[in-house]
């Protein structure tokens, strides 16, 4: 008997609705779970993704893909990978593998949320498969460190890091959170997979995979482009509820949900990707500037997809672009400055020639950024490397629970945006921040940030050795320079030439 | 009376830092607070210059012998802590 093509009994395949005559609809869907503000369901079943796949071939390529992963790392487990690497780049596995290995996993749920709740049966079957991808990545992305582990104590923050109150975990956690662990199907599909999948790591990924090949991570390459290929499908899972939203009269909220997630992702990248491109990636592999990748890769890109779908550039669109100009930079400083307390080594990335890179991508960068980092040089080559680390906490964002921080010098750009809520007093980095907090502010009103915390009196003792201990950080784990300040030595060279001079 | 918590904004630096002040603290006194984490870490010294307070908004300093306790100051309010030429 001759076979149907795929695409002859696809759509019958996945049509899998029928009327609830035992039940009501709405027990069957809880509105709250489901997200369907109203719309009915025939509405829902007119959903369709654009990138379809029966299971037998999903079956087929993923295992295609994970022979392939596996056999690379196989193959290199001989090599010396960890040994030659530079160190930056070291830290940019150990930084990537803590912030997103159980981020993946949480990412399962999310999706088999939308497996069960989505109205729309087409989204069901898609976050069918999008539940098995995520299990995929949060497995490999387990395993792949793990050969690491009795090496590198770090590494072994690709499994604890969510487990602790280490404050980059806590920034992560609350973005996961509120972006898809605590959503329904229909804010899932557009909070993580349109906004941040489509918008963000979608790129991300195949920029990290050719840095990664540029720093002769095979294995690592290898791996970030094959979770990329199963990103790039059940990213597009949130793509068809926009149009449906619209023609039902939803448009603001699509339009809200979609801004707050955008902006959240945002300020998550700012402090993992920005630093890892414009500081971390060894110069000579530096293909782009993290301004460069953002507006090529991010912001053109996304801009078109929000508007061909019908929706309006975010409102904070204006203030975003200005951000891509300096908001890296601060966090960067931030994580360098209070390395003891993150799970890698930063690389400070201020030699005199990376400086001069810096220069010519952003320009004015050493009339800013340069003059906090000449007061750090001056301290280091003075043998005052205690004036290098910090003895209070910063200020962090009750939104997204990072540094308040902008452009120093004197441009001197920082301001704590502030907002007085039921009694209580709250501290933003952003309008944009400010801004996600209030749409929604009972959902964050009680969560405290590490800074309420210590002053709450739940970190003890109350000083830099009390607050290691409440982020589970313990000796050889705590960050330090990643090429133990090797790097100062062109400095001292200069002041010798100077002194000879 | 117990110690209050400040956000210190200190001028030339990148980033909000939390201070501890004494109600009895001058405004020169909470401006060493705030210049210990900041001058000499990230921000250079400016010999011949006062370190003035004010109230993030404000566009006046406060008096540098004010307390802390006299400026009304609430717990994790934001201070500017700025340069003024010293006057001979």
């Amino acid at each position: 008997m001759a076979k149907l093509n795929r695409m002859d009994w696809y759509d019958l395949a996945r049509t899998t609705n029928w009327t609830p005559k035992y039940v009501k609809e709405s027990e069957l869907f809880p509105p709250e779970l489901s997200g369907d503000m109203g719309i009915p369901m025939s509405v829902w079943e007119t959903y369709d993704e654009p990138y379809k796949q029966t299971y037998p071939e999903y079956v087929k390529i993923q295992r295609e893909k994970d022979s392939a992963a596996y056999s690379v790392k196989a193959a290199l487990q001989r090599s010396k990978m960890l040994e030659n690497a530079d160190p930056g780049w070291i830290s940019v596995l150990k930084e990537h593998y803590g912030a997103i290995a159980r981020a993946e996993y949480a990412a399962a749920s999310a999706e088999a949320r939308m497996a069960r709740f989505a109205k729309a049966p087409g989204q069901r079957n898609m976050a069918t498969l999008g539940m098995l991808d995520e299990i995929r990545h949060g497995q490999i992305q387990l395993y792949f460190p793990h050969e690491y582990v009795a090496k590198d104590r770090q590494f072994d923050w690709a499994f604890k890091a969510y487990d602790t109150n280490e404050w980059a975990a806590i920034a992560a956690r609350h973005m996961f959170d509120n972006m898809m662990n605590a959503r329904d199907a229909v804010g899932i599909g557009l909070m993580l997979t349109f906004a941040f999948e489509t918008g963000f790591t979608n790129m991300q990924f195949l920029g990290l995979a050719a840095d990664a090949a540029e720093a002769g991570d095979w294995t690592f390459s290898s791996l970030i482009s094959s979770v990329q290929t199963d990103e790039s499908r059940h990213a597009q899972i949130g793509g068809p509820l926009v149009p449906i939203l619209i023609s039902q009269g939803k448009k603001e909220a699509a339009q809200r949900m979609i801004d707050i997630s955008f902006w959240r992702s945002w300020k998550l990248f700012s402090v993992l990707t920005g630093p890892i491109m414009d500081y971390y990636t060894p110069l000579a592999h530096r293909k782009q500037s993290f301004k460069e990748f953002m507006q090529e890769w991010i912001v053109g890109q996304f801009e078109r997809a929000i508007l061909d779908l019908g929706l309006d550039r975010p409102w904070y669109w204006d203030k975003f672009l200005e951000e891509l100009d300096y908001q890296h930079h601060g966090m960067h400083l931030g994580v360098w400055f209070w390395r003891p307390t993150v799970w890698w080594n930063p690389a400070a990335g201020v030699s005199p020639q990376e400086r001069e890179w810096l220069e010519e991508k952003y320009p004015g960068w050493n009339d800013t950024w340069g003059k906090c980092w000449d007061v750090i040089i001056d301290n280091l080559l003075a043998g005052k490397r205690e004036l290098t680390l910090p003895e209070t906490l910063p200020i962090v964002c009750n939104t997204c629970q990072l540094p308040i921080n902008a452009t120093p010098g004197d441009v001197w750009k920082v301001r704590d945006f502030q907002l007085e809520h039921k009694g209580r007093l709250y501290h933003f980095c952003s309008e944009g921040c400010k801004w996600c907090f209030e749409q929604e502010a009972d959902r964050y009103g009680r969560h405290l940030s590490v800074v309420d915390r210590f002053l709450a009196g739940m970190i003890q003792p109350m000083s830099l050795e009390g607050a290691l201990k409440y982020m589970n950080l313990a000796p050889g784990e705590m960050g330090d320079d990643a090429h133990g300040y090797a790097w100062l030595e062109a400095y001292r060279k200069k002041l010798v030439e100077k002194s000879a001079a | 009376m117990s110690a209050i918590p400040l956000v210190s904004n200190f001028q030339g630096d990148f980033v909000l830092q939390l201070i501890v002040v004494e109600p009895g603290f001058t405004m020169d006194q909470v401006a060493e607070a705030a210049a210990y984490h900041s001058v000499g870490r990230r921000v250079a010294s400016r010999p011949g210059n006062a370190m003035r307070v004010r109230r993030q908004g404000s566009e006046t300093f406060f008096p540098r012998n004010m307390t802390v306790a006299e400026s009304h100051l609430q717990p994790m309010q934001c201070v500017e802590v700025m340069w003024e030429p010293e006057k001979n």
